[in-house]
C-alpha cells in the first residue's frame, strides 16, 4: 500500500474558537489540491491527547501559547506516547506550531529547522507545511526540551490504552523501581518510564534527593523523624498527606538541616 | 530573528519620526499653585534655604535650632500668606505669558513682605533698631532670592518633565501594539469574515480606533467616556477571541465630564487579560469599577489569575509602569496607585483628581 495516496490526517489544537475555525477554512481550501482529512480538534493538552489515542493522525498544527499547558510542552507530551498503543504507522504525528508572536519560540525554531505557522496563517505557507509534512522527521525530545527552557508542568502516565495528565505540584515524591519510577500524589501511585536522573535534572527547583533511588518535593516536607533501628545518625523523612516515612540515605543526611 | 529586527526598525523610525515632530519644546509655565505636590515643594525648599542660613550664621551646633527658629518666625508669615494669595490668584496667574507671571509672583512677594514688616510688630521691627530701612530692603532682596530660586527649580523641574512625559507617550504607543493583541486579533477577525461579515467589519472599526488613539499625539487628559469606550471596544475585541471564558463586570457610577490621561484604562484591561484571564483554562470575570469620591476620581480593576505557583507569563509590565510614571508626571503626590495581589487576584487601584471638562 502507498501511503503518499491516503489522505493526510491532520489534527487541530488551539484553545481559541475562531483560530480552529480559521484553520479549518483554510484545510478546506487546501484540500482542493492535497487529499486531507480534518480529524479532530482539541482546545487544550488532555483534550488533544484523549482525542489523538483514539483517531491517530499523520499531522497536528499545534498553538503554543495555550492556558494550564502549552504547545511545546504537549509536543513532549506527544512524543513519550509508545507506538504499540496507537497502532500507528507514523507515530509521533509531525507537528506544525502555530503561533502570533513568540520571539523566543521562533528563534529556536529557525535554529533547528522546525516548520511553523504564524498567525495570522497564509493558505499558501499552511499548504507548503502540509506538502513537506511528510518527508518530515518527526521531533526528538531533546529538541523539544531546548525549546522550553522551563520544566513541564505534568507528567504523562500511559495507563490500560489512557493518558493521565498528573500535574507535578500534586506529586510527593518520586521513586526509581526495577524498570520505571513511582509516582506518588496524596491518592495514587503512578508508573511512568523516564530516568530518575532525568527528573532530577529537570525538576531541580521542586524536588530534592534523599536517597539514590528517590526524589522528594520540597514543599511536601513535613518534619524529619530519627530512625531508631539503624543508629543515631539515620532519619528519616515526613510527608505531608502520606503515612510513610521514607528514609534519607547517609549520604543525603544534611538535607535534615536544611530542610528542618 | 528577522521579523524581530524588523519590528526594531520600525520601532526606531516611529521614535525618531516622533522626536523630529516634537521638536519645539513646550512654552515654559508656572508651577500650579494648587498643587498639592507644587506647596509641600515650596515649603520644604524655603525651610532648606533657611536651614542653609541658620548653619551660616551659627556659631555652634547648639545654636543652629536657635537660629532656625528666628529665621522660621521671620519667614513663615509672609510664606504661607504667599502661598495663600497665590493659590487664590492662581486662575488669573495662568493667563498670563511665563515672564510676566513670573514678575507678578516676585511683586506679590514684595507686596507681601512690606506688608508684613508694617503690621508685624517687634517681631520685624525691634525697638532697640528702630529707625531704619535696612532691615525691610534686607527681608525684600531675601524674598525675591527665594521667590526666584524656586521660581527657576519649578521652570527647571517642567522641563525635565516635560522630556520624561514625551518619553512615556512614546513609550505608551510601543507598549499599546503588544504583538500577541495584533496578530491574534486579526486571525480572529479573519476567521469570521467568511461567516460573519458584518460581525468582521464591526471588529476592524473597532480595531482601528483602538490603534488610532494609541497612534494619536495624546493630550494630557481626555473624557472620561471616551476612554471607557475604548475601554469597551478593546473587551468586545478579546471576546471575539475567548468567548464565554472573558467577562467584564462594569460598575461605572456617574461621574459626570471628568477627564483623565488617555490610555489608562486600556492598558489596565489589557494586562488583566493578558495576566489574569487568558491563562486560565475555564477563563473568568474582570470587574471594573470607576467612582467619584469628593474631589477624588477612582478606578479599579480586579482580575483573577492563576494562582502564584505557576511562573508568571513572560510579557512586560511596562503599560503598568508607563501608567505609574505618567500619574505621578501629571498630578504629582495628588494620584495614588495600588496593587493589591493575592494568591489569586489581582487588583489595582488608582486614585487621581477629579478634573472637570470645561462646558464648550
Amino acid at each position: 500500500m502507498n501511503l503518499v495516496e491516503l489522505p493526510l490526517r491532520v489534527f487541530i489544537v488551539d484553545d481559541e474558537l475562531p483560530a480552529r475555525n480559521r484553520l479549518r477554512d483554510l484545510l478546506r481550501d487546501c484540500s482542493e489540491q492535497l487529499p486531507l482529512d480534518v480529524v479532530g480538534e482539541a482546545g487544550n493538552g488532555q483534550e488533544a491527547l484523549d482525542k489523538l489515542m483514539k483517531t491517530p493522525a499523520d499531522v497536528v498544527l499545534l498553538d503554543i501559547r495555550m492556558p494550564q499547558m502549552d504547545g511545546i510542552e504537549l509536543a513532549q507530551h506527544l512524543n513519550r506516547l509508545p507506538k504499540s498503543v496507537l497502532g500507528m504507522s507514523k507515530w509521533p504525528p509531525v507537528i506544525i506550531f502555530t503561533t502570533a508572536y513568540d520571539a523566543y519560540a521562533i528563534k529556536a525554531f529557525e535554529l533547528h529547522a522546525i516548520d511553523y505557522l504564524l498567525k495570522p496563517i497564509r493558505l499558501k505557507r499552511l499548504f507548503e507545511a502540509l506538502t513537506r509534512a511528510r518527508e518530515a522527521v518527526p521531533l526528538q525530545t531533546e529538541v523539544l526540551r531546548d525549546l522550553l527552557p522551563e520544566p513541564r508542568k505534568f507528567l504523562s502516565i500511559h495507563e490500560r490504552g489512557k493518558i493521565h495528565l498528573v500535574p507535578i505540584e500534586q506529586v510527593l515524591f518520586l521513586r526509581a523501581e526495577l524498570k520505571y519510577v513511582t509516582v506518588r500524589t496524596a491518592e495514587h501511585e503512578y508508573l511512568l518510564e523516564e530516568s530518575l536522573i532525568a527528573l532530577e535534572q529537570e525538576f531541580a527547583a521542586r524536588f530534592v534527593r534523599i536517597h539514590r533511588n528517590c526524589l522528594v518535593a520540597k514543599d511536601a516536607i513535613e518534619g524529619f523523624e530519627r530512625d531508631g533501628e539503624e543508629g543515631e545518625n539515620s532519619w528519616r523523612v515526613k510527608l505531608k498527606g502520606l503515612g510513610e516515612l521514607l528514609a534519607i540515605s547517609r549520604r543525603q543526611q544534611h538535607i535534615v538541616k536544611e530542610f528542618g | 530573528m528577522y521579523q524581530n529586527e524588523a519590528w526594531k526598525t520600525v520601532k526606531f523610525t516611529a521614535m525618531n519620526k516622533a522626536r523630529s515632530i516634537k521638536q519645539n519644546a513646550p512654552p515654559d509655565a508656572l508651577p500650579n499653585f494648587r498643587n498639592l505636590g507644587v506647596t509641600l515643594r515650596i515649603l520644604l525648599i524655603s525651610n532648606g534655604l533657611a536651614l542653609l542660613q541658620a548653619l551660616l550664621q551659627a556659631n555652634g551646633w547648639a545654636e543652629i535650632p536657635l537660629r532656625m527658629m528666628q529665621i522660621a518666625t521671620l519667614l513663615t508669615p509672609i510664606l504661607l500668606s504667599s502661598l495663600l494669595l497665590l493659590w487664590a490668584i492662581q486662575p488669573w496667574l495662568n493667563r498670563l505669558a511665563y515672564w510676566h507671571g513670573a514678575l507678578a509672583v516676585n511683586v506679590l512677594v514684595i507686596m507681601l513682605t512690606v506688608f508684613t514688616y508694617y503690621f508685624g510688630g517687634e517681631l520685624y521691627r525691634p525697638p532697640d533698631r528702630d529707625g531704619t530701612y535696612f532691615d525691610m530692603v534686607r527681608y525684600i532682596l531675601l524674598g525675591v532670592l527665594v521667590s526666584s530660586i524656586l521660581l527657576m527649580y519649578f521652570r527647571w523641574r517642567s522641563q525635565v518633565l516635560s522630556r520624561a512625559l514625551h518619553e512615556a507617550r512614546l513609550q505608551v504607543l510601543r507598549a499599546r501594539i503588544r504583538p500577541h493583541f495584533l496578530f491574534n486579533t486579526i486571525n480572529a477577525v479573519l476567521s469570521i469574515v467568511r461567516t460573519q461579515p458584518r460581525q468582521a467589519e464591526i471588529a476592524l472599526q473597532d480595531m482601528s480606533d483602538l490603534f488610532r488613539m494609541a497612534m494619536a499625539d495624546t493630550q494630557d487628559l481626555v473624557p472620561l467616556r471616551q476612554e471607557i469606550e475604548l475601554g469597551r471596544q478593546y473587551i468586545t475585541l478579546e471576546q471575539l477571541r475567548m468567548g464565554e471564558r472573558l467577562q467584564v463586570e462594569w460598575q461605572v457610577a456617574e461621574v459626570g465630564g471628568a477627564l483623565i490621561p488617555p490610555l489608562l484604562l486600556q492598558p489596565l484591561l489589557e494586562n488583566a487579560v493578558y495576566h489574569g484571564i487568558e491563562p486560565l483554562p475555564q477563563g473568568g470575570s474582570i470587574r471594573v469599577e470607576l467612582w467619584r469620591s469628593g474631589d477624588e476620581l477612582r478606578l479599579k480593576v480586579e482580575n483573577p489569575c492563576p494562582a502564584r505557583d505557576t511562573a508568571p507569563r513572560p510579557g512586560n509590565r511596562m503599560a503598568l509602569q508607563n501608567i505609574r510614571e505618567r500619574l505621578a508626571l501629571l498630578f504629582d503626590v495628588e494620584a495614588h496607585y495600588k496593587v493589591d495581589s493575592g494568591k489569586n487576584f489581582y487588583r489595582v487601584e488608582i486614585t487621581l483628581p477629579y478634573l472637570k471638562e470645561k462646558a464648550v
